[in-house]
């Protein structure tokens, strides 16, 4: 309590007035909307602290902050949207670990604050762990995403169970239509849709020490439980019935053109398990609450493993240190600086102290409750894993199988992947 | 060809339809990208551009205006109004109120809504709602039409991507800088190359053939290879990020190839020319510039043009040498990246894009066009 208090404090004395103005540089992924929403929270900075922020973004940001840090160019803070990455970069001693007490304040403020600790803690270049990274915005994975209107005319209801889900699922398909849409599409990404499919059914058949085993590669890639969560995938995904365009359009199909099935007259599927951003690729004008909703990709009823939820988030890490670096991750600490984007697009947090009610929809405190109210929060693990594992071989391996290979074949060679890495 | 006088008609043939092929290869694919650059995202992702071009039928789904637009009309309750917009050219085939039989009605047929009431829709797309007991909820009646519209096509992508205001300035200083980047990487490259060729040409010393073999494998290296430990030494030698790195790279990316095309432009002169005027006296630089620079014109503009294009659309090297943190130095090619969002996707933006960036290099290449050909003329008149 005390270091919160003394980190409150200098979080406060950061905000009475500036004891050196500085420029600060940030490199981040957003671009396009996203890009003016992260610029609003960036001048919320500049005007508490008087520094000097400019923002620039990328959409190949993986590839280019290795580039810069590599080359000694690095912007002061890096927006990272992968874990794994930071960590390789930290390993490589382009980062700096954050200020002491950082970690004491997360714990005690974030929902399920160890987790956070937990996940922006790496190994430094002489491998001592130390806190490198500080979350902010974060993205809720289990949603599934339907029509009301579309539930109305058929007369079907929100299922909250796992059963239910897959009750639903065949009494859609037993009225002659098609119950999902699912693409795996996603140019030199193609596949990561289905890996947030396999990690969800993971956390929903396994328990979450399983679950981290398996991050961790203590429980191989292809052991009977892992192969199991991706046949669960595949009793979705692999029925040609469950999926609009059949089987074989699974793999072909663009993650960003995949959940329009479900706006079309007559509609090509009703149901889509997607992330919270995904509203941004619904039909122009579709708004979200009415014409689009969500619920909670449900849980079994008969395993016990609670409300399980699984959520990625950008982490933003010092690469080259100065005083305003410091201060910007000290103004995450105030509540404040969450509200700015709260009050705007698609955001989430897990602080606890903000103010609920700035949310700028009802929709997305609707998410943030489902966040807050998990039993379990597991972040993705592919993003967690080696790049080679959860940026490659997940990614074509679950294309494989959509494509028809086995699921324990899949497996193998992924976890033989794995394995040429160590 | 006249030596070959015999198969001529043959060799027409073949030389008119492979014409023909590459033309429509390239033509197709632009023509489509054109077409798209006219369409909304919601056009472009439901049907083809080709579809575009025709009226079409299709299935849209429309909303009628929300309950508290309700008037009461003696015991009931009203809501009028129309599903098309003023002078929308679209007729209705048939309509319906259920996502389960979307053209279950004709117009002027009656329906029941599910909460009570009844909608009708007539022809001209009017409906009226009717109801005994006050209509509620927020959100007005979710109606199909079936319909036939005409072709329609819009300039917003084209507004959003040049005159937005919230990127107007930007878009403006990015193709000024892009312009300040391109220009003099098309021409420093151009001046030492031409030196260089000349020299690996028509000037004798030892080591010159694996000079050149050393040129030619050159070509080979990927670019990529080079940018990390580049950007180092830009780093290293104090230039850092900016105009005068991106320059450097480019200069030293494209230099293999320029001197490569134009040494093998250079040797092919005629070698009397160049003798007559060592016999006359002229210096190797008055030879260089007198001589060779003119008649190799052709070769001058193609590389220009080549190296021009390559360089305004180029995006990697410029991100690697030029765009850093501070963001106050762009490109287009990264402004329009920027414009496509962060997950991208945005296929009217792109087909949009490229039209505007297309632009320039366009007017480069029929300008220059016609120095090629006065270029050409110039060799041979004297």
């Amino acid at each position: 309590m005390k270091t919160s208090i003394l980190s409150g404090a200098a979080a406060l004395a950061v905000m009475s007035g500036p004891v050196l103005a500085e420029d600060l540089t940030v490199f981040g992924p957003w671009l396009g909307p996203d890009q003016l929403n992260v610029e609003a929270v960036l001048e919320g900075f500049e005007a508490a602290t008087g520094h000097t922020v400019s923002y620039v973004g990328s959409d190949s940001f993986e590839q280019q902050i290795r580039i810069d840090a590599e080359a000694g160019s690095a912007p002061n803070i890096a927006i990272f949207p992968q874990p794994g990455l930071a960590a390789e970069l930290a390993k490589g001693g382009f980062l700096t670990p954050l200020a002491d007490g950082t970690g004491d304040w997360i714990s005690e403020n974030y929902a399920a604050g160890q987790s956070w600790v937990d996940l922006g803690t790496f190994a430094g270049p002489d491998g001592a762990k130390d806190l490198f990274g500080f979350f902010y915005k974060v993205d809720v994975k289990s949603l599934v995403w339907y029509l009301p209107e579309n539930f109305e005319d058929a007369g079907y209801e929100v299922p909250t169970t796992m059963e239910e889900l897959k009750a639903l699922t065949d009494q859609i398909v037993a009225d002659g239509e098609t119950p999902w849409c699912i693409g795996l599409g996603s140019g030199g990404a193609t596949g990561w849709p289905a890996t947030d499919w396999v990690e969800d059914l993971m956390l929903r058949t396994q328990s979450p020490a399983d679950y981290d085993a398996w991050v961790s590669n203590g429980l191989k890639f292809n052991d009977p439980k892992v192969v199991a969560a991706i046949e669960e995938f595949g009793a979705f995904a692999r029925n040609e019935d469950y999926v609009a365009g059949g089987a074989g359009a699974v793999a072909t199909t663009d993650f960003r053109d995949s959940p329009k099935g479900m706006f079309d007259a007559p509609p090509q599927c009703y149901m889509h398990r997607q992330a919270s951003f995904i509203p941004s690729f619904f039909p122009e004008g579709t708004i979200v609450g009415e014409d689009a909703d969500f619920f909670y990709f449900p849980a079994y009823a008969d395993k016990d493993l609670g409300t399980p939820v699984l959520g990625a988030g950008t982490v933003w890490a010092i690469t080259k240190e100065n005083q305003a670096a410091h201060d910007l991750i000290a103004y995450f600490q105030d509540p404040a600086s969450h509200e700015i984007w709260m009050a705007r697009q698609g955001f989430l947090t897990p602080h606890k102290g903000v103010d609920a009610s700035k949310f700028s929809d009802p929709t997305l405190r609707k998410m943030n409750e489902i966040l807050l109210g998990a039993t379990t929060f597991r972040f993705d693990a592919s993003d967690l894993m080696p790049g080679g594992v959860g940026a490659g071989a997940f990614w074509t391996g679950m294309v494989d199988y959509a494509g028809g290979k086995p699921a324990q074949q899949v497996a193998d060679e992924i976890q033989a992947s794995w394995d040429a890495l160590k | 060809m006249d030596n070959i006088a015999g198969t001529k008609s043959t060799l027409t043939w073949v030389t008119n339809i492979s014409v023909v092929i590459l033309v429509a290869l390239w033509v197709f694919p632009t023509l489509g990208l054109f077409v798209s650059s006219f369409r909304t995202t919601d056009q472009i992702s439901t049907s083809g551009w080709w579809k575009s071009l025709f009226p079409s039928e299709q299935t849209v789904t429309l909303r009628t205006a929300a309950p508290d637009t309700q008037v009461q009309d003696g015991p009931l309750f009203v809501i009028e109004g129309a599903l098309l917009e003023d002078g929308q050219d679209a007729t209705i085939r048939s309509w319906g109120i259920s996502s389960r039989a979307v053209d279950a009605f004709v117009p002027g047929e009656v329906a029941e809504l599910r909460k009570g009431g009844t909608i009708s829709v007539m022809a001209n797309g009017r409906y009226r709602m009717e109801h005994s007991a006050a209509f509620t909820g927020s959100r007005g009646q979710r109606v199909f039409l079936g319909t036939t519209v005409a072709p329609e096509f819009t300039l917003n992508n084209y507004r959003n991507i040049l005159f937005d205001p919230d990127n107007i300035e930007g878009m403006s200083q990015a193709f000024f800088s892009t312009l300040t980047v391109t220009i003099p990487a098309t021409i420093i490259p151009i001046l030492v190359a031409a030196f260089a060729a000349y020299a690996l040409a028509w000037m004798e010393f030892p080591g010159r053939a694996l000079l050149v073999a050393a040129i030619v494998a050159l070509l080979v290296v990927p670019l990529q290879l080079a940018l990390i430990p580049l950007l180092k030494l830009h780093l290293g030698i104090g230039i850092g990020k900016g105009y005068l790195g991106v320059w450097m790279a480019h200069t030293g990316f494209s230099l293999p190839l320029a001197i490569y095309l134009l040494r093998n432009y250079m040797v092919g002169l005629p070698r009397d020319i160049i003798e007559n005027a060592r016999v006359d006296g002229a210096t190797e630089y008055q030879i260089f510039t007198r001589i060779i620079l003119p008649l190799s014109f052709p070769a001058l503009a193609s590389f220009a043009i080549f190296q021009f294009l390559w360089t305004w659309n180029d995006l990697l090297v410029a991100k690697v040498f030029l765009v850093d943190a501070t963001g106050e130095t762009t490109v287009m090619t990264q402004k329009l990246v920027e414009l496509l969002g962060t997950r991208g996707g945005n296929w009217e933006i792109l087909a949009t894009s490229a039209f505007v960036s297309i632009a320039v290099p366009l007017a480069v290449f029929f300008t220059l066009q016609r120095y090629l050909v006065r270029g050409l003329l110039a060799g041979s008149v004297k």
